[in-house]
């Protein structure tokens, strides 16, 4: 992808755009939006426009009209001065829970297509919303709110009042759970004595198995159990389960032996939480299930997880994404698996715009596809906007 | 209503404030009568068992006025401690106060172990069934020590929002949830004129013994270190022990053994932890040994960026441009030495 910065021409058209939708649509606003911070970035501007805040429903929507700004952002959290310059001065009173799942945090998203990229952040959102908030977390469906992000991701925010006062520590603590992060092996995985020997008056253990956990178990214990039955299964489906095994990194000779070894019997043992295998197959087992079925959040290094910021600013709902021209949509959750963010976040019109395109594209947006070559396109506004926000394009 | 001796144990709950408001004397008879003498002796062993021991300390409860001259003694001390006015004194006495009720909380019942609960704002239902409780997790993220694996969520059963957790490790989270309470008390309370006259010269005899510890503590320059070359992390860690604040383990931990890559010997960093609200010096020596490796075959390495962010106590607002070149707090360090070096 060549890097270049949108001429002057290519800014005024997705500013016009950009107008056009705010000018037509009515944005609807979060909650205590008087208590929110507002932020900025202007087409063309330089850095962001931060600590605004607005006290009428009005002011905002005539200023997103009049000066049209190409990101808007508002803050998780509610301060009883939004609008102080310093963040000690705003006096926090509360954040909403926020989960922020981007493909930037994917490993190998560069290999991957946008679509592929974002049908597997979709897999991750949804596990993360059922399997954790809905079900460990408890929380009500009612205080989940689900967006897409505008670009590569989505993003979950939980307004259940319980939760607001959180720190930024117990907030860790959530994120460390839904990742698995310091999971303990023996909490998962128990010695049982299976017999018992006595010499005279004294007891000594004959035997032992390894005991894991049920799949109806609650929490991380269920779920890592889950995870080995579905990874035994597949191994066993494989054409070739010594290479689909190595494939999960177990070593020949480990993998030879337990492919062996599993057996109808020794699945159905497994199945009932026995799992009498040697200390590397259970670590095996054990990565693997987690790595299965764990969220991911984060790439470590440097991305600090969103989750644990209690004065974070995100990307407000409905508006739009300054680098796709897509709508920060809200998603049903009963909709989320059909969900699909080139056509049901598409907002901007279809009228046909002259634009250059500086590489090949082979895209399917608005259940249209474009298989579109190099150089000068007549294409729709939605499509223009996305690639010259990509900057793949630019209005000749 | 519950028996004496058990208000006696748990003069904390609102049940033995209301008994001393039904039955008990006013504040000037408490402070003045002759009958309450022993009240009054007793208020101030609270305070000061719980600045020596950490715990404010067992006395019979066999009769009757045993049990009244103890519940008594109870808003006595947070009257004085009030009066003393110091946060690290505070802190000292609430723990102790919670931890005294800690101790005696396993050889109570689940009905009353539940009623506490509640009564410290823990959403807790005992299962009798399976003979577990069950904590809102809100409730257990903020009492649980989760800084130890064990306590991590992760390593916990939970359904539905609630966590399943024994009787005995309810008991832990009550320890937190009503040590913090205490705290909160009394930093919000104003001293009362009546009290400081009553307990002028024990207020004075705690006021020098802050003064004392503190004075150990300004008296005591860190030798070898300069403090504006740390990295935002470990300034803060110390700047939270100077203040008295509790910091987590996590937090001494990486403080102690930084402060050992940087060739500090363990007198020099039992200074800087001598003002801790729970500092106990044979504890403290002990654990600071064994990080520097004087009494066990390792010496930890102090813990990198990263892991640092994992445990929270990388203060990424506080972040700056060095910050960002580095991966390890000691590399921080020494570029700053380096920097300085070539100016």
């Amino acid at each position: 992808m060549t890097d270049f910065n949108p001429s002057q021409k290519s800014l005024e058209f997705l500013k016009n755009k950009f107008q056009d939708y705010y000018k037509k649509n009515k944005i609807e606003l979060p909650d205590r939006f008087g208590r929110r911070e507002l932020a900025f970035v202007l087409f063309g501007g330089k850095g962001m426009i931060r600590h605004s805040s607005f006290n009428k429903k009005k002011d905002l929507l005539d200023f997103l009209k009049e000066r049209v700004p190409q990101h808007v952002y508002y803050s998780s959290a509610y301060y009883q001065t939004p609008d102080a310059p310093k963040m000690q001065d705003k006096n926090w009173m509360g954040a909403e829970l926020i989960f922020d799942l981007d493909s930037d945090h994917l490993q190998n998203a560069d290999k991957m297509s946008y679509d592929e990229q974002l049908e597997i952040v979709k897999n991750e959102f949804e596990k993360l919303v059922r399997e954790f908030l809905l079900g460990d977390f408890g929380f009500n469906e009612k205080y989940l709110e689900l967006y897409f992000s505008g670009a590569r991701g989505y993003h979950c925010h939980v307004k259940d009042p319980a939760i607001f006062d959180l720190d930024s520590n117990e907030r860790r603590e959530i994120v460390d759970y839904i990742t698995g992060r310091d999971l303990i092996d023996s909490y998962i995985f128990h010695e049982h004595i299976t017999g018992r020997k006595h010499y005279g008056d004294h007891y000594f253990p004959s035997g032992k198995s390894l005991k894991m956990p049920t799949p109806d178990q609650t929490g991380w214990k269920g779920r890592i159990s889950r995870g080995i039955i579905d990874i035994v299964d597949e191994i066993r489906k494989s054409d070739d389960p010594n290479k689909s095994l190595q494939e999960y990194g177990v070593k020949k000779k480990d993998a030879e032996k337990l492919v062996m070894e599993l057996s109808d019997e020794r699945v159905s043992r497994i199945k009932d939480g026995l799992l009498d295998q040697s200390k590397t197959i259970r670590k095996f087992f054990l990565n693997s299930a987690l790595r299965k079925t764990a969220v991911t959040l984060s790439a470590g290094e440097t991305d600090e997880p969103v989750t644990c910021d209690i004065k974070r600013l995100i990307r407000l709902p409905f508006s739009l994404h300054g680098k796709t021209g897509l709508k920060v949509v809200k998603i049903d959750i009963d909709k989320l698996k059909d969900f699909d963010p080139l056509r049901d976040s598409v907002v901007l019109g279809d009228d046909l715009v002259k634009i250059k395109l500086n590489q090949s594209i082979d895209m399917k947006m608005k259940n249209e596809i474009f298989n579109l070559n190099e150089g000068e396109q007549e294409i729709p506004t939605y499509l223009a906007v996305f690639l010259i926000g990509r900057k793949i394009a630019h209005i000749c | 209503m519950r028996d004496l001796s058990t208000l006696a144990k748990y003069p904390f709950l609102n049940e033995a404030r209301q008994y001393i408001k039904d039955y008990g004397p006013s504040v000037t008879e408490l402070l003045e009568g002759l009958l309450y003498e022993r009240s009054r002796t007793i208020g101030i062993e609270r305070l000061d068992n719980a600045l020596k021991n950490g715990d404010v300390g067992n006395r019979s409860l066999a009769s009757k006025s045993d049990r009244m001259m103890e519940i008594f003694s109870y808003p006595l001390a947070r009257m004085v401690a009030v009066s003393v006015g110091d946060t690290y004194f505070n802190r000292r006495y609430a723990l102790g106060e919670a931890i005294h009720a800690y101790r005696n909380l396993p050889n109570e019942r689940p009905s009353f172990l539940i009623d506490v609960s509640e009564e410290l704002h823990i959403n807790a239902e005992y299962v009798e069934s399976v003979g577990s409780v069950k904590v809102f997790f809100k409730d257990y993220l903020r009492n649980a020590p989760t800084r130890y694996k064990k306590w991590k969520m992760v390593n916990r059963d939970i359904d539905g929002g609630y966590v399943n957790i024994s009787l005995r490790d309810l008991t832990r989270l009550i320890l937190e949830s009503l040590r913090r309470r205490i705290e909160e008390e009394l930093e919000s309370r104003k001293s009362n004129k009546a009290i400081e006259k009553a307990f002028s010269s024990d207020i004075k005899r705690f006021q020098n013994m802050v003064n004392l510890h503190k004075k150990k503590m300004e008296a005591a320059p860190v030798g070898k270190l300069s403090i504006e070359k740390l990295p935002p992390c470990m300034k803060d860690i110390l700047a939270a022990i100077q203040a008295g604040e509790n910091v987590p383990h996590m937090g001494r931990f990486a403080l102690v053994s930084f402060l050992n890559s940087l060739q500090l010997s363990t007198n020099e960093i039992l200074k800087i932890f001598s003002n801790a609200p729970d500092y106990q010096e044979d504890r403290t020596r002990y654990q600071v040994d064994h990080i520097t490796g004087a009494s066990s075959s390792t010496s930890y390495k102090s813990p990198g960026c990263e892991k640092m962010r994992t445990y929270g106590i990388c203060p990424v607002d506080k972040m700056d441009e060095l910050c960002r070149e580095v991966y390890h707090p000691l590399t921080y360090y020494s570029s700053k030495w380096k920097k300085e070096k070539n100016k």
